[in-house]
């Protein structure tokens, strides 16, 4: 057995809910109706799925999910941490699993009512209680100030424009893009409402040097995506996107979006390790894909992936963008649903179902000839991605 | 807001429209000249032992609303906004509640003269969503003159909003920003309690392996380099330069009042240290800008490092009790005898704890934080206050305040005062003349 996961497993269904402003349903509610769609979509019985992977910070826990959709039995469970740098990694969790037979059929969920329920967008509260590894890192931050994801983001966001001389409308074509995009994505929140440059410099401060159109949505919504062996998924009924490479990563000196302590504050160096070894273990290169399905919680970190992926050059991101080179009609679309700021916030679950979208041809912006879709995980944090594919 | 009354309530657009046009509305002669006693009686009250105003028969330039304050028997005095003021009810907008004070001092007004005042119409915003409920902000200036001549001018802004119950507008309960903030309080561990326990001490402790003397912050059990985990901790020189900073606009932050800068900020010890920026406007921190490091206190939280503009000047801390005679007395020598300032019943029957410090006196008590500093020999030109959470009796109000070095021979002091409700005021005053 060659030691690569590479074309070992498959996402062979998708599934979603509607993704809206306040669901009504509990959480629980939406991780099942968002499984059981994919499973359908999948054309697998409930019954089948013995394996789970889901983000550490769900609150549906996997045999919740298991009992509410009748799953039986599991023989495999896995979370993983980090926010939305987990995205892609529930994807690599499960494809190990059905790579190494611990499992057949898992599936991956993320589901929340992060709008009408539990903002990320509000100030972190500390409460006290015995320190975590994870609230002293907070500690240096939210009682001074850096209490919000914008603010911390904000902070890389002003040595990206110190360091590479980046200004605010750099940040906003990413924005006018995604808003573009979505608004012929009959399943984006902002279906129909594209915006302009001038509306983006209108919008307010969140956290100067991001305005509010720098900021992706808050969103009610599940997604979840069913992973099977890659020859398992050429017998379904949809046609699969094979994972080609699947990685996640953390780098030297890291923390969860306030890594201010490192380097020259510019980059994601967690990004670039792990585009270093999607392209290693796919064999392929930035030109290979189609399309990039890049997270965009908030847009000066889109312009920060193009460079750590290799698509351009260091701080030539913003001319990159500007030139029209990741809009719809570019050479390497980027956030062809319209991403998290123009589609839904559903930590970046909802940008892998695009991807596999885009590799079956269905896509609401269906890009031409795609082959292969890089699809990456939070930014600014311990992170993770994919690069999916048609089987071959 | 009821559709009904929306219906039949005057046009908002349309009176603002003809406030404007109006111009300046003369609100008529004060009662008295500007005199000793009356001078005498609100030192006292302020507690201001700044000789300058006896000696020189000159009136407190803070004071300068008191001579045209009605007083108990109100005689109906013209304004330009009255009449928004009655359709801003009439829309369901009836709390009220003051944001911002602004006053320019021409000059301090001279024993015997007589005051005038007129107003004007600034500005009608919104609606606008806030912590209080959903309203409009009205802003007007006042004038006061001697003869012809301007002494001084006042911008003024007050929320109208209309109030979550029907007896809801309740004064002093709350600020726009938001409810009463809770600190948030670092988390503290065996490896992290040195730097709390500095920052207490007002020393920025930075985390150092007793083995390779490497430093390392945010700090850690074990040192990176060597694998050691002994460690000693060097005391940091305090200076720095800002790495990176933001200003945060939104959602509100508890405890701080936004626009606020925060700054990351690198160490000629070779570490970074984030913390707030105090005692600089947003607008002026900008990367590679000279910081030294101070601390702040949030409510009564434990001290955190925060940075200030190289330069700056501290000044002594007044921490004042807010008895109820102090805040009666601070009203009647202002000449306001709205009753949430000296009646407790009327002040709880309203929403109010107790009663609470009106807008006046926590202009009286910022001048004088700032002459106090300062010396007789300054004089006053400007203060612009923003107005946060009330000042209850019973409650300990803490003023702290930071100078600027001089430009042009005006010296920024920045004042703020806090309660345990968070912060009460806070306030830019310029002076001319410190030394």
């Amino acid at each position: 057995m060659s030691r690569t996961l590479a074309g070992a497993a498959a996402i062979a269904g998708i599934g979603a809910t509607a993704f809206t402003k306040e669901s009504g349903r509990t959480e629980l509610a939406l991780a099942a109706e968002a499984v059981l769609d994919a499973l359908g979509d999948a054309g697998v019985a409930p019954q089948e799925v013995d394996g789970m992977t889901a983000f550490a910070q769900d609150a549906s826990s996997e045999i919740a999910v298991a009992r509410e959709i009748g799953a039986g039995e599991l023989r495999f469970f896995s979370r993983v941490p980090y926010g939305g740098g987990a995205a892609c990694g529930t994807v690599a969790q499960a494809a190990m699993a059905v790579a190494t037979g611990q499992a057949d059929v898992v599936v991956a969920y993320r589901a929340f009512n992060e709008r009408s329920g539990r903002r990320f967008g509000r100030a972190v509260r500390q409460d006290g209680g015995e320190p975590t590894s994870q609230s002293l890192e907070l500690g240096w931050h939210v009682p001074v100030g850096l209490a919000t994801p914008a603010s911390w983001a904000a902070v890389a966001a002003r040595r990206y424009m110190q360091v590479y001389g980046a200004v605010g409308e750099d940040f906003g074509r990413v924005a006018v893009q995604a808003r573009r995009a979505a608004a012929t994505n009959p399943r984006a929140w902002f279906h129909g409402r594209p915006i302009t440059l001038e509306d983006h410099q209108a919008s307010r401060w969140v956290a100067e040097p991001l305005r509010l159109l720098d900021c992706c949505q808050e969103s009610d919504g599940g997604v979840a995506l069913v992973v099977v062996s890659a020859e398992r998924a050429r017998a379904l009924r949809r046609p699969p996107a094979v994972v080609r490479a699947a990685a996640q990563g953390a780098a030297d000196g890291q923390m969860t979006m306030t890594s201010f302590y490192r380097g020259d504050g510019a980059g994601l160096p967690e990004t670039g390790l792990v585009g270093g070894r999607l392209w290693a273990m796919s064999g392929l290169g930035p030109s290979d894909v189609q399309t990039a399905v890049l997270y965009d919680h908030f847009t000066p970190f889109v312009l920060m992936q193009l460079e750590e992926l290799g698509f351009c050059g260091r701080g030539e991101a913003p001319a990159f963008v500007a030139e029209g080179r990741t809009a719809l009609d570019g050479p390497l679309p980027v956030n062809p649903h319209g991403g998290q700021l123009g589609e839904a916030y559903i930590h970046g679950m909802n940008g892998i179902a695009e991807a596999v979208r885009q590799v079956r041809g269905t896509a609401a912006n269906q890009v031409a000839g795609v082959e292969h879709v890089l699809v990456t995980a939070g930014a600014g944090v311990p992170t993770s991605g994919l690069v999916l594919g048609a089987y071959s | 807001m009821t559709a009904t009354d929306t219906d039949t309530a005057p046009d908002l657009d349309g009176l603002a429209a003809a406030a404007r046009a109006r111009g300046e509305v003369d609100g008529g002669p004060a009662p008295d000249p500007v005199n000793a006693p009356m001078v005498r009686h609100w030192l006292e009250a302020m507690g201001d032992a700044n000789p300058l105003y006896l000696r020189e028969g000159l009136a407190p330039p803070a004071m300068l609303q008191v001579w045209t304050m009605p007083g108990q028997d109100p005689r109906p005095t013209a304004s330009a906004v009255d009449e928004l003021l009655g359709a801003l009810d009439a829309h369901g907008l009836t709390g009220v509640v003051a944001t911002d004070c602004v006053q320019a001092y021409d000059r301090y007004p001279r024993f015997g003269e007589s005051l005038r005042s007129a107003t004007r119409f600034g500005g009608l915003s919104g609606p606008k969503t806030t912590a209080l409920g959903t309203g409009r902000f009205l802003t007007w200036h006042t004038a006061w003159y001697s003869g012809a001549e301007r002494v001084g001018e006042m911008t003024f802004r007050v929320l109208k909003f209309a109030p979550a119950s029907p007896e809801g507008a309740s004064p002093g309960s709350a600020s726009p920003d938001g409810p009463a903030p809770s600190a948030p309080r670092p988390p503290r561990n065996a490896d992290t309690a040195f730097f709390w326990d500095g920052a207490e001490a007002g020393e920025l402790r930075i985390r150092r392996c007793a083995d390779c003397g490497a430093l390392r912050h945010p700090p850690g059990p074990l040192c990176p380099h060597c694998r050691s985990g002994a460690a000693d901790h060097v005391v940091a020189s305090g200076e720095g330069t800002v790495f990176s900073h933001v200003v945060h606009h939104h959602p509100p932050v508890p405890g701080r009042t936004a626009p606020f800068p925060v700054a990351v900020v690198e160490l000629p010890e070779g570490v970074r240290v984030a913390g707030a920026v105090v005692g600089a406007a947003p607008g002026e921190v900008h990367a590679g800008m000279a910081v030294r490091v101070d601390f702040e206190r949030i409510g009564d939280g434990p001290a955190l490092p925060c940075w200030r503009p190289a330069g700056q000047r501290r000044l002594p801390v007044a921490e004042l009790e807010l008895t109820r005679t102090a805040v009666t007395a601070g009203a009647l020598a202002t000449r306001d005898f709205t009753p949430v300032h000296h009646d407790p019943d009327r002040a709880r029957a309203q929403g109010a704890q107790d009663v609470f410090l009106n807008i006046l006196s926590t202009q009286g008590l910022v001048q004088r934080h700032a002459t106090d500093w300062a010396g007789p020999g300054a004089r006053v030109r400007r203060i612009a206050l923003r107005l946060g959470a009330p000042a209850h009796a019973g409650d300990t109000l803490v003023l702290t305040g930071t100078a600027h070095p001089p430009e042009d021979g005006t010296t920024r002091v920045e004042v703020r005062g806090t309660t345990a409700l968070g912060p009460h005021a806070t306030a830019t005053v310029e002076l001319e003349g410190v030394r």
